[in-house]
């Protein structure tokens, strides 16, 4: 089973290389390391923070892009061009058909990850160099730990990605869904603290129901603000191993929960 | 048909391609009227910005700071004089700033830098300093800053010199500090104490525009300093002040009045301390 998966994986992994867009989207990535380079000299002090704010900022972007438009596209195609046909023909099970494109996303996403992540080491290395005295803080270990935790953001945007392309008909449907979780993801801690200080203070009043309806949001949707490290290694700030331990624990359960409730969904799905 | 696509391309480039530079060039022209004489603008609260910046919030606060200082920048060179109202939107720029990212360093020394030097918002300053205080904890730059703004602004030595020795506690806080604490205590709000300030400031950063800026207002202080010496000597020759500066220049205590790089007339004031009718700030152009 395990090979038949890896397999699948590796052909959808291949596939996506393949796309012309990676192209666009690893371009666009080293656009923005170089422009760090030219910028970082606009600011006094904090250039190291400047540095790490835009490194990591281009890799999280560029695998945004990578998962909304190659990802996307590698799972929709199969249903859209009725290959999938010719893969369910063959002796697969639909569950490990399922894991096997996720593998396969992950497969592309972290192997473009590790390329710019080769690119932007180099540029940290270059501007720090060039300006030593003003990287303060900053530390290589958070570096690479905020690196890693983006990947585990994006592999669980993968699992929502694999998710919607297994309950719906239509690719755009699936970015629209995908974009959707993502957006609320990444906002939802954000509001909900603010609501939360805000009552505590007595300015919002009405938000009691607001309040409750996000806090079930808060269980559906994945808070993507948890695994964004950025200010941590732009500021060298030290790590604890239970937040680590803990987040990625919760980034891993709720992969594995999406991807057996696709498989499940999968399972019952016709296909013309 | 081939004449004709032959006029089509030469009316392109003879006249719609020129046409188009000449026109962008304009536009662009007159962006740059409209920007300097348009009110500062707008940046959101926090409370939205923290949201809208979808994760990027450290980003977010590098360009939110850029346009600060840009904004700031772009006054100064054009020598326009920053109204009460952008200097709100400027201290309210670095606030959120510091919201976005309260960690970030540049705001907090340039608000230091300008917003008490140039517009006397003290408590602003402070207020900012004390905010990154509660993050930058290993930072003995902002105690050290918040000390000065007491000691040289606010004319308050006892709170400055507790924010100097806290700064002198933090791991890693220049030797100097404690001693400075000393000097500070002895010289008060003298021109001395802001020379030794601006010296660790001027030595600590990176920016050119902000080292010329600041380099300008050391060459103030400096001879602020020199004409300060001169006047303890006539005090402790004369047992009284001079009436005014040019009689230590009369007396022979000074070859010279030295200049103020800003333009202005050296006064005494009632406190002892010498300062410049111009506030070692550039004279700018009143403007409307």
């Amino acid at each position: 089973m395990l090979q038949r998966v890896w397999a699948l994986a590796l052909v959808t992994g291949k596939e996506g290389i393949r796309d012309r867009s990676l192209f666009g989207i690893l371009l666009f990535a080293l656009f923005v390391l170089g422009l760090n380079v030219a910028v970082a000299g606009f600011f006094m002090r904090d250039l190291g923070k400047v540095t790490v704010d835009m490194n990591l900022a281009a890799l999280s972007f560029a695998g945004l892009l990578l998962v909304f438009f190659i990802g996307i596209n590698l799972m929709a195609k199969d249903i859209d061009k009725k290959t999938i046909h010719l893969v369910l023909s063959k002796p697969f099970s639909r569950g490990e058909y399922i894991v096997g494109k996720y593998f396969g996303l992950v497969l592309l996403v972290l192997s473009t990850l590790t390329l710019l992540l080769l690119f932007s080491s180099a540029t940290v290395a270059g501007v720090h160099a060039m300006y030593p005295a003003y990287f303060g803080g900053f530390t290589w270990s958070v570096y690479f730990w905020a690196v890693a935790f983006i990947a585990l953001q994006l592999a669980l945007l993968c699992a929502i990605v694999v998710f919607f392309s297994a309950i719906t008909t239509s690719s755009f449907i699936t970015l629209i869904f995908s974009v959707a979780s993502y957006l609320v993801g990444v906002t939802l801690e954000e509001v909900l603290f603010y609501l939360k200080s805000q009552a505590a203070a007595g300015e919002v009043v009405a938000s009691q129901t607001l309040r409750s309806v996000l806090e079930v949001v808060a269980w559906l949707v994945p808070n993507f603000a948890a695994f964004d490290l950025k200010t941590e290694a732009a500021h060298g700030l030290a790590l604890e191993p239970v937040r680590l331990l803990t987040t990625a624990g919760y980034g891993c359960g709720y992969i594995l929960v999406l991807l057996w409730l696709a498989t499940l969904i999968f399972r019952r799905r016709e296909f013309n | 048909m081939c004449w004709r696509r032959g006029g089509i391309n030469a009316l392109m480039l003879l006249v719609v391609v020129p046409l188009y530079l000449g026109l962008s060039s304009a536009s662009w022209e007159q962006r740059a009227q409209v920007r300097s004489t348009a009110p500062p603008g707008y940046t959101m609260p926090a409370a939205f910005s923290r949201v809208l910046a979808m994760g990027y919030q450290g980003l977010l606060s590098d360009y939110e700071f850029l346009r600060a200082a840009t904004f700031y920048g772009d006054r100064s060179v054009k020598r326009q004089q920053m109204s009460a109202e952008d200097w709100d939107f400027f201290a309210y720029s670095l606030d959120v700033v510091t919201d976005l990212d309260p960690y970030f360093l540049d705001p907090y020394i340039l608000g230091e830098g300008l917003l008490t030097w140039d517009t006397q918002r003290y408590a602003a300053a402070n207020a900012l300093l004390l905010k990154g205080m509660q993050y930058r904890t290993w930072d003995w730059q902002l105690p050290y800053y918040v000390g000065f703004n007491y000691f040289y602004f606010l004319g308050d030595s006892a709170t400055g010199s507790t924010y100097l020795m806290q700064a002198a506690e933090i791991p890693g806080s220049p030797a100097y500090l404690k001693t400075l604490a000393a000097r500070l205590a002895y010289y008060g709000g003298k021109s001395q104490t802001a020379l030794l300030f601006l010296q660790q400031m001027l030595a600590e950063t990176h920016s050119e525009a902000l080292k010329q800026h600041m380099g300008k207002r050391l060459l103030a202080l400096q001879g602020a300093v020199q004409i300060e010496e001169a006047l303890q000597q006539y005090r402790d020759t004369n047992g009284a002040d001079p009436h005014e500066l040019s009689d230590l220049v009369r007396s022979g205590y000074l070859e010279e009045l030295p200049q103020d790089p800003y333009g202005g007339q050296w006064t005494l004031l009632q406190n002892g301390r010498v300062y410049s009718t111009s506030k070692f700030v550039d004279a700018k152009p009143e403007t409307k």
